[in-house]
């Protein structure tokens, strides 16, 4: 059954092949089995689940009209929020924080009658690229337990791998949805900045975080973005466009045509490995009808800057609230008020949550605002303005996701390095562009990569036609982890 | 105390921040309901309660009411304005940022006219914009406990420049501007309950002196009355520091500091000193697009604004003969300005009418904490009482007696009173009132002459006394006319 | 370029209310001196005449209607909140009142 992908195993389901509590079971007993050694699950809801799969049997036996998602087991990252259910975002300080209301995407979601099965791991508060800056446990690469699944949602990203869901959800704010899809082979689409809301998701970098979701193929992404990719009144900066209709005339001719720009000055630094396959790739796109074009977006030297200046300052005004009086986690010891704060906070937050708070509200501090954060705005704004030059010349970007692959776990101790890792994608979430990860090969020691593609604003639908077409030309979706293929 | 040292060498500079709660059905940034007195911690949601996750979503009528407030100061409505976020830490806070209009606000400039004893003068706004109140803290003896129903409530801050010289004149700018706000229905206005807050910004400078010295602020005075005496005694104790401290440096006798006035002790108790600015680190909130406002809608704002004060109170002058002091007391405040509207429907003596409001019922009033309103007499019951004058069926000096009887009795109609009580019936039997004409006549000789003479004085004596011989109980009238019958 | 030490990290911390110790700051100092040194890269590019992007995607006037809506219940808010008493929540005593 893990063999199958999301859609195949919908349609099972509402043609009586299998039933829904056959499905989620299957899947739970998978997750409780292979989790032990991969840490992609912070919860499991098997009793919930369980209870959901029978309704939704005797829904669709009472011959009711079923939605898109039906009988499907879903991953939650565990930034965004079930109601009832926990919400920790890896952090010590909320573990015993129960959502007081549920995300806009989870309620779409659950409409059309998916099932969630649990809460993945995740970087603490969604900052990190390695999924092992969780305060509860480590998440590992199924390709290859001693590297890392990417990150921040790299708990999403191996649910989705090793097929203990057929689908998750995980959030993108500077790759954090599109690395561990190509550190983990998989599918992982952020899409345009207000294409999907972000009620009920604890905010990182407000302005640049996305829901994104995570599947092993295009079509499935498709169908979960049509699920989420709905207006919301509770979010301010949700696109006020009705969602799109993102399968329909999805075919294998999706890069027929296209002119497909590649910023080929800012890929200079890349290493032999990446460079070749990722080189190999643009040879298919043209095999496929598409023409390569050389754009100029040397401005992206700068984008890291820009993106660790403004997403740190949003992030230390949203982490402000987690002070241990209105929830979370108050350090039992603390008498006065001042304690109560600073006490929380220590006892609450890990070392990169810490920096980043503190970078955050040294940029945003009197004196230093103009020449930190009101320059980097500046520079986002000449990053959006590059971007939209270049998309006169092209439909689509390619790059790669990554400057490698998945990394040992450990390996990486300086936090500077670690920014550098997201030298590719950051740049996408300034300019609030879509950008899809689909696998496009693998590295000597086995282990998966990823080609990005990335469109103007609102073509999402395009992003995820070239997408299509690229998987139906390749092998790679169909690579899967060793370790997941046996049924169990 | 201290002796008041001889103010004429010194000028006062006042700058006053008005805090007002707008009274929309709903909260600035959530639906969760803007209401005082309940219990605590009913009127909540996730945004005013800072849960992760949550959004703010902007209230269309707090931004109408801005707008209406800008408009009836003649302050300029910015085409374009948009919010930010202010950091600082306080329990009060649900996110430990509040969002407000920092560097482009919704109004800017603008004029307040006030009435100070006697004299129009026309005070400058700085900028008028929105942000959302915090929560309220309440001390109990061993915690304080926190309250979010206020947390969220639509602000609107009033900033005038700082060209207030006076407590008196302090007074007249902050009962104009409630005055106006009560007119355009944008708040309670209720200083009691919170819905008007006013906090002072005072220095003192020696006559002709160019800058301005170190300021004090003072928050919390809860009425008018304390404010000025918290001015009052502000300006003093500068005074008596500067005129003390000559050996010092200027900027070292007054320390810059925050005052809250103690409504118990009457007198200021500082809170905290400003040693440094605070470093709110505003930078523009993410989560809120700006407001962007056409000509059009600002003009028909413009256009459809009620009667303002100023303009009922030139009305007054105008159409009801009332004098510009007697039309300013009575236009401060709407709630008795409609009162008085309503007795004119039943009675068209204006003069009266409003003598009997704003000087004899208030008299009554004062220590009552009680309005004419509250406190239940009918406007229809204040018209009667003043026909019943004008008819001569009762004399002025019974009219007072009557008003305490209403006072008593509030909602008892006053020719009810009357009837009731054979003291307050004149006599107007010429055959029992000649008999008393006659006899001061008889005993008055030389009045008689002295009125043949020409001296109305005279007539007005033997008025009186028969008046007096009467005690109070013939009617005028016919005194009037027996006397004039006999002696002209 | 602006200089991070052990001070700077102090007011940083305290104006972010996370506690650090002696350690933690040191660690932190290094840390963030390395972090601005990088970011101190946008000195290179002239922004003279750009405007800051203060908005991702051009929305403007974004409302809602002045109605109250379910709300969040009290029960539920304080089933989270560490300490709760008589419908408030609770902190430590926050001024010395004399």
């Amino acid at each position: 059954m893990h063999r199958l992908s999301a859609i195949e195993l919908r349609n099972s389901f509402l043609k009586g092949k299998f039933s829904a509590q056959e499905i989620c079971r299957f899947y739970l007993n998978r997750a409780m089995k292979m989790d032990e050694q991969l840490g992609a699950f912070l919860s499991l809801f098997p009793e919930q689940a369980m209870e959901r799969a029978k309704a939704l049997d005797e829904k669709k036996a009472s011959g009711q009209v079923m939605g898109k998602l039906a009988g499907l087991p879903i991953a939650i990252k565990d930034n965004i929020h079930i109601e009832g259910e926990i919400t920790t975002c890896g952090s010590k300080f909320l573990s015993n924080y129960r959502a007081p209301f549920s995300s806009t995407v989870c309620r779409l979601i659950e409409k059309e009658d998916a099932i969630f099965i649990g809460k993945t791991n995740l970087d603490e508060f969604a900052m990190g690229s390695s999924t092992q800056d969780s305060a509860f446990q480590s998440t590992s690469n199924p390709w290859d337990l001693t590297c890392v699944p990417g990150g921040s949602s790299g708990g999403s990203a191996v649910a989705v791998a090793a097929r203990m869901a057929p689908l998750a959800l995980g959030s993108d704010t500077g790759g954090s949805v599109r690395q561990p899809a190509s550190f983990c082979g998989i599918v992982g689409f952020k899409p345009t900045y207000g294409r999907v809301s972000r009620y009920g998701l604890v905010a990182y970098g407000s302005s640049l975080d996305q829901i994104s979701p995570f599947a092993t193929t295009v079509s499935d992404t498709a169908l979960l973005m049509e699920v989420i990719g709905q207006h919301c009144e509770h979010d301010s900066t949700s696109l006020p466009i009705p969602g799109e209709d993102y399968l329909e005339g999805m075919n294998k001719n999706g890069l027929m045509g296209m002119r497909i720009g590649v910023p080929r000055e800012f890929l200079e630094q890349l290493a032999e490995e990446p460079k070749k396959i990722f080189n190999d790739s643009l040879k298919k796109f043209q095999e496929l009808g598409a023409q390569i074009v050389d754009i100029d977006l040397n401005i992206l030297k700068y984008a890291l800057a820009a993106y660790y200046i403004i997403a740190t300052a949003e992030a230390s005004t949203n982490l402000a609230r987690f002070d241990g009086i209105r929830y979370g986690v108050r350090a039992p010891g603390a008498k006065t008020l001042e304690e109560i704060y600073t006490m929380s906070k220590e006892e609450g937050f890990g070392p990169e949550v810490k920096r980043r708070i503190l970078l955050g509200t040294f940029v945003l501090s009197s004196g230093y605002q103009d020449a930190y954060y009101r320059k980097a705005q500046k520079v986002r704004t000449l990053i959006i303005e590059k971007y939209r030059e270049a998309f006169k010349l092209c439909d689509l970007i390619a790059t790669p996701v990554s400057p490698f692959a998945a990394f040992e776990k450990g390996s990486i101790k300086d936090p500077l390095q670690m920014y550098l890792e997201d030298i590719y994608t950051i740049p996408i979430n300034l300019a609030g562009v879509p950008a899809i990860s689909v696998p496009n090969g693998f590295t000597s020691d086995k282990k998966p990569v990823g080609i990005q593609l990335i469109g103007p604003q609102k073509a999402d639908k395009r992003v995820l036609h070239a997408a299509y077409a690229w998987e139906q030309a390749t092998p790679f979706h169909n690579a899967m982890p060793p370790l997941a293929q046996q049924e169990i | 105390m201290t002796q008041p040292t001889h103010h004429s060498d010194w000028e006062t500079v006042i700058g006053l921040e008005i805090h007002v709660e707008l009274n929309t059905k709903s909260k600035l940034f959530s639906s969760a309901p803007n209401r005082f007195g309940d219990e605590p911690n009913t009127n909540i949601s996730e945004v005013c309660t800072g849960q992760p996750g949550a959004l703010p979503v902007l209230n269309k009528e707090a931004v109408r009411k801005a707008v209406q407030f800008g408009c009836a100061i003649n302050g300029k409505v910015a085409a374009f304005s948009k919010f930010d976020r202010k950091s600082y830490f306080y329990p009060d806070s649900p996110r430990n940022f509040q969002i407000t209009q920092f560097d482009e606000p919704i109004v800017i400039g603008g004029t307040i006219i006030a009435d100070v004893n006697d004299q129009e003068k026309s005070f400058a706004v700085n900028r008028v914009h929105l942000e959302d109140d915090a929560g309220m803290l309440k001390h109990f003896t061993s915690f304080t406990g926190v309250d979010y129903n206020r947390a969220g409530v639509p602000l609107i801050e009033i900033v005038s420049e700082p060209c207030i010289h006076s407590p008196a004149e302090a007074v007249a700018y902050c009962m104009a501007v409630k005055a106006i706000l009560q007119y355009i229905d944008a708040s309670d206005c209720n200083m009691e309950e919170g819905s008007l807050r006013v906090d002072a910004n005072i220095s003192v400078r020696k006559k002709g002196e160019q800058g301005l010295r170190p300021k004090i602020e003072i928050k919390n005075m809860n009425s008018f009355s304390n404010m000025h005496l918290a001015i009052e005694a502000e300006i003093r104790r500068q005074i008596w520091e500067y005129s003390h401290n000559t050996d010092k440096e200027i900027h070292e006798i007054i320390a810059q500091a925050t005052y809250r006035w103690d409504p118990e002790k009457k007198e200021t108790v500082m809170m905290r000193r400003k040693e440094t600015a605070d470093d709110y680190r505003y930078f523009p909130e993410p989560d809120l697009p700006p407001i962007v406002l056409t000509p059009a809608y600002i003009d028909k704002i413009r256009a459809e604004l009620p009667e303002l004060p100023r303009e009922r109170e030139r009305r007054y002058v105008e159409k009801l003969g009332l004098s510009h002091h007697s039309a300013f007391v009575i236009t401060s405040d709407k709630p008795t300005a409609d009162y008085f509207e309503k007795a004119l429907e039943k009675c068209t003596n204006a003069r009266a009418l409003c003598n009997w409001i704003t000087i004899e019922f208030a008299g009554r009033l004062k220590d009552t904490g009680l309005s004419l309103v509250s406190i239940g007499i009918e406007p229809d019951h204040l018209a009667k009482l003043v026909t019943m004058i004008d008819s001569g069926k009762i004399t002025g000096r019974i009219a007072k007696a009557v008003a305490d009887n209403m006072m008593e009795s509030p909602g008892k109609d006053p020719e009810q009173i009357v009837a009731e009580n054979p003291d307050y019936n004149p006599v107007h039997d010429t055959s029992e009132i000649e008999p008393l004409v006659d006899k001061i006549l008889a005993e008055n000789p030389q009045s008689i002459a002295d009125f043949r003479a020409g001296r109305d004085k005279a007539f007005a004596f033997l008025v009186g006394q028969v008046m007096k011989l009467s005690r109070g109980k013939a009617s005028p009238q016919v005194v009037n006319e027996l006397l004039k019958k006999k002696i002209s | 370029m602006a200089e991070i030490n052990k001070e700077t990290i102090k007011t940083l911390a305290y104006l972010s209310r996370i506690e650090c110790t002696e350690e933690e700051q040191e660690a932190l100092s290094k840390d963030l001196n390395k972090m601005v040194g990088y970011v101190s890269l946008l000195d290179e590019i002239n922004t003279e005449e750009v405007l800051p992007c203060n908005q991702v995607v051009d929305l403007e006037n974004v409302f809602r209607e002045d109605e109250r809506k379910a709300t969040l219940s009290r029960d539920i808010f304080l089933s989270n909140t560490p300490k709760s008493f008589g419908g408030f929540v609770v902190v430590s005593p926050v001024f010395k009142q004399s």
